[in-house]
């Protein structure tokens, strides 16, 4: 035991000293804050353009109005050096006598020549368009979708009341801006044509505001407390926080002990150190060392966000309990993915032979982190509780779900601990009986159903291929 | 008494026969070279020693327990390959490879003061590995297989890439040490090295022990059959003469091995040149190593059907 605790000691002092560790320590707050700082640039700087919109109005009303709006649409995107977003410029087009496909080939050479950036044909039957049109539209387009159409429900699908072209698909400020503003406009008229303007149609239209609460519960003064108000800070930051924070620890841990024994295994030094110690201390050695650097970088990060709520002085962030259970996790996260990384590791001879050997192991754990996002919409679905069940993606997702108000009931994450727990054990002992074999093989990496031989096997110098001495 | 007994033992990879019914005794406190071609199953006989493999069948004793854990801490190891990690200072990995061995600090940093003092390395203590150069990182290496004290010594090749200066200091600690009583395996393949250090020498060819004896002991048993030849005809004055079984030239002379009477082959040979020297020797270690070693007609012919 003494010898697994000197080799523990050993590969945590050269991961904490090492540059990956300080990275990892840098790393997420330095990703939030250039994340942060480039979203607020982005703001400001992504989309500075004058964008030209032609605009042919059958209905012979609408563009003044449209005009009216881009005008003020630019103001709110301001002039010169403190503009902020982009200008839209209207432009009338007359169809005059053309043909409308003569009109849409000029104005899109137009559009090619950059003369200007899209075009939108309005009907004259804009004004008169009903919502009956459109739900036929949408059951057409839902019997398309059923494998159940015709040549008519195809044509019927194609034709919107408006018309927009463009060159530009992806940039969508301009027709929803278009879509907003027409709509409105359109409204106004409809409410005028029965006779209701001005204020009375804005009182007609005006909108609700709907606040999220928490539940209440009676107090020990036998009051029913005050209901608390959910704020979006509470119920994103501290999921989002503690899901981001294990899979950066795990993938510290796990990188690092794939690139070390990688490393010993080329230079000959595992040579020497089972020369001291059996293959298992060995490998338990380095998973200790190594899972207790992940539970360090852990703990310093819950210091300093521990230091920013009490800096802000919002203790409901605070989650003390949930801080506990979550070092249980990542132990086990740590020595499972650890010990998968360290025996493929110790059977391949260099990084890139690994690669390939990696992509399922490292699937298996993108699964459980990004399919915890997934997760974060509806944490009480059967799909979140059965990702928060299964052992390789639990310490993602049943640690996201338990930071989630109202948390998770106790008995889920004990099921999960202790299947977790037991497929940890189960794992570190088939790492072992591939490490045994691995860590003293040179050559050509072997493959999975190899390594599935070498777990079985009872005798490990006769699963492995002869070598030069 | 033996430091290391190994009795039978057979050790297979896959389908290959690594080692094959080795057996072998190598006395405390001697020198014991083990020599043999690459692939020969040297390697795979050292690890067996120290239970880094396990024999399939046979027994080892080291120092007269079965191979295990509390032998494994009286061995110390020199890989041929030297490996030693480039982060850590000299100190670290010193005391690193001392501990795993199962010594207390209070043991190992005396040990590591010596060593370093004795080997002009005192200076580079606190510096990295990766700063020594190729020749200090390898008696770093050294001192990381002593620093535990161990009872046996298992060297790979330790002179290799020395330059004279370090090789001699490096030859004076492994014989200081065997004068304390350490027992060491010394494998090599410079030959020479072999014949002036160790007492004993041990050759293991495709799996199977060749040659085990002391140098003496070796010579005597392959006879005096090598006669060093310098004539002024030089090598072609020996073309077509009988009783040459084989021939190494080294230019100014030629070793000969006869298969008749070396006073016969003498009178031949003062009738076809001028004989300045004619010296009936032992075989030396590399003649005999090549000898055996040397791949027979019919190794070729096997070798070439399979590249084809």
């Amino acid at each position: 035991m003494t010898r697994v605790l000197t080799i523990a000691t050993a590969e945590f002092l050269r991961l904490a000293r090492s540059k990956a560790f300080l990275i990892g320590i840098l790393l997420m707050p330095v990703l939030f804050g250039v994340m942060m700082l480039f979203s607020r640039y982005a703001e400001r700087h992504v989309d500075l353009e004058d964008r030209r919109l032609g605009v042919v109005d059958g209905t012979g009303v609408l563009y003044e109005p449209l005009a009216a709006a881009a005008v003020e649409f630019n103001k709110e995107s301001g002039e010169g050096a403190d503009r902020t977003g982009p200008h839209f410029l209207t432009e009338r087009i007359e169809q005059g006598s053309r043909d409308l496909n003569e009109l849409r080939l000029e104005m899109s050479d137009r559009v090619r020549k950059k003369e200007l950036f899209a075009f939108v044909i309005i009907p004259p039957t804009a004004l008169t368009a009903t919502s009956a049109a459109r739900d036929q539209r949408e059951k057409a387009r839902r019997a398309r979708w059923a494998g159940k159409t015709t040549p008519e429900a195809k044509d019927l699908e194609k034709k919107g009341e408006v018309q927009y072209y463009t060159e530009t698909i992806a940039y969508d400020a301009m027709p929803d801006w278009l879509t907003a503003t027409l709509n409105d406009e359109i409204a106004k008229r409809r409410f005028a044509s029965a006779g209701i303007e001005g204020e009375a149609a804005l009182k007609l239209t005006s909108r609700l505001d709907l606040a999220t609460f928490g539940l209440v519960a009676r107090g020990t003064d036998g009051a029913v407390s005050e209901a608390k108000e959910i704020d979006k800070l509470a119920a994103i930051g501290p999921p989002i926080f503690f899901l981001v924070l294990m899979f950066m620890t795990v993938m510290t841990s796990a990188q690092h002990l794939l690139n070390a024994i990688i490393e010993e295994k080329m230079s000959r030094i595992c040579e020497v150190l089972l020369g001291s110690v059996s293959p298992f201390q060995l490998l338990m050695g380095k998973l200790i060392g190594v899972s207790a650097v992940s539970v360090l970088l852990a703990l310093v990060y819950f210091a300093g966000a521990t230091f920013a709520v009490f800096q802000s002085g919002r203790w409901e962030l605070l989650h003390p309990a949930l801080m506990l259970w979550f070092l249980l996790f990542l132990v086990c996260a740590a020595l499972m993915f650890g010990a998968i990384f360290l025996a493929l590791g110790s059977a391949c001879a260099s990084i890139s032979d690994a690669q390939s050997l990696l992509q399922p192991a490292m699937t298996l754990m993108l699964l459980g982190y990004l399919g915890s996002f997934v997760a974060m919409r509806a944490p009480d679905s059967g799909l979140a509780i059965g990702m928060s069940l299964f052992p390789t993606m639990a310490p993602f997702t049943m640690i996201l779900r338990m930071a989630i108000p109202p948390g998770v009931p106790l008995w889920q994450v004990l099921l999960s601990i202790a299947i977790l727990i037991a497929t940890t054990g189960g794992v570190v002992w088939a790492a072992s009986r591939v490490f045994r074999i691995g860590i003293l093989m040179q050559g050509k990496a072997p493959n999975l159903p190899e390594l599935m031989r070498w777990i079985r096997s009872e005798q490990p110098d006769r699963a492995r291929p002869a070598q030069a001495d | 008494m033996n430091a290391i007994e190994i009795r039978d033992v057979t050790k297979q990879f896959g389908t290959v026969v690594a080692v094959n019914q080795l057996s072998l005794a190598v006395p405390e406190g001697s020198i014991y070279g083990f020599i043999g071609p690459n692939g020969s199953g040297k390697t795979t006989t050292i690890r067996m020693i120290m239970d880094i493999l396990r024999p399939d069948s046979g027994d080892i004793r080291v120092f007269d327990g079965h191979s295990r854990a509390s032998v494994r801490d009286q061995i110390g190891y020199l890989p041929e390959e030297r490996g030693l990690y480039k982060r850590m200072t000299v100190r670290q990995v010193l005391r690193y490879y001392g501990q795993l061995k199962g010594k207390p600090l209070a043991e190992i940093d005396p040990m590591i003061k010596q060593w370093l003092a004795d080997l002009q390395l005192s200076d580079w203590v606190d510096k990295r590995v990766q700063a020594l150069s190729k020749g200090m990182a390898q008696k770093v290496q050294f001192i990381s297989a002593v620093v535990s004290m161990p009872r046996l010594l298992i060297l790979d090749e330790p002179f290799s890439g020395l330059d004279p200066v370090n090789a001699d200091a490096l030859r004076d600690a492994v014989l200081a040490l065997r004068r304390s009583g350490t027992t060491i395996v010394f494998s090599t393949h410079d030959m020479s090295a072999a014949e002036r250090l160790c007492d004993r020498i041990f050759m293991i060819f495709k799996g199977r022990k060749v040659l085990d004896g002391t140098l003496d002991e070796i010579q005597q048993k392959y006879g005096q059959d090598t006669v060093r030849l310098r004539t002024a005809g030089g090598r072609a004055a020996l073309a077509g003469l009988a009783g040459i079984e084989s021939l190494t030239d080294h230019g100014n002379f030629q070793d000969v091995r006869l298969t008749g009477d070396p006073q016969a082959f003498l009178r031949t040979l003062v009738q076809q040149t001028t004989v300045l020297q004619f010296e009936i020797t032992k075989p030396s270690l590399h003649d005999l190593f090549v000898r055996i070693a040397k791949p027979t007609a019919e190794d070729l012919r096997e070798a070439g059907e399979k590249a084809s």
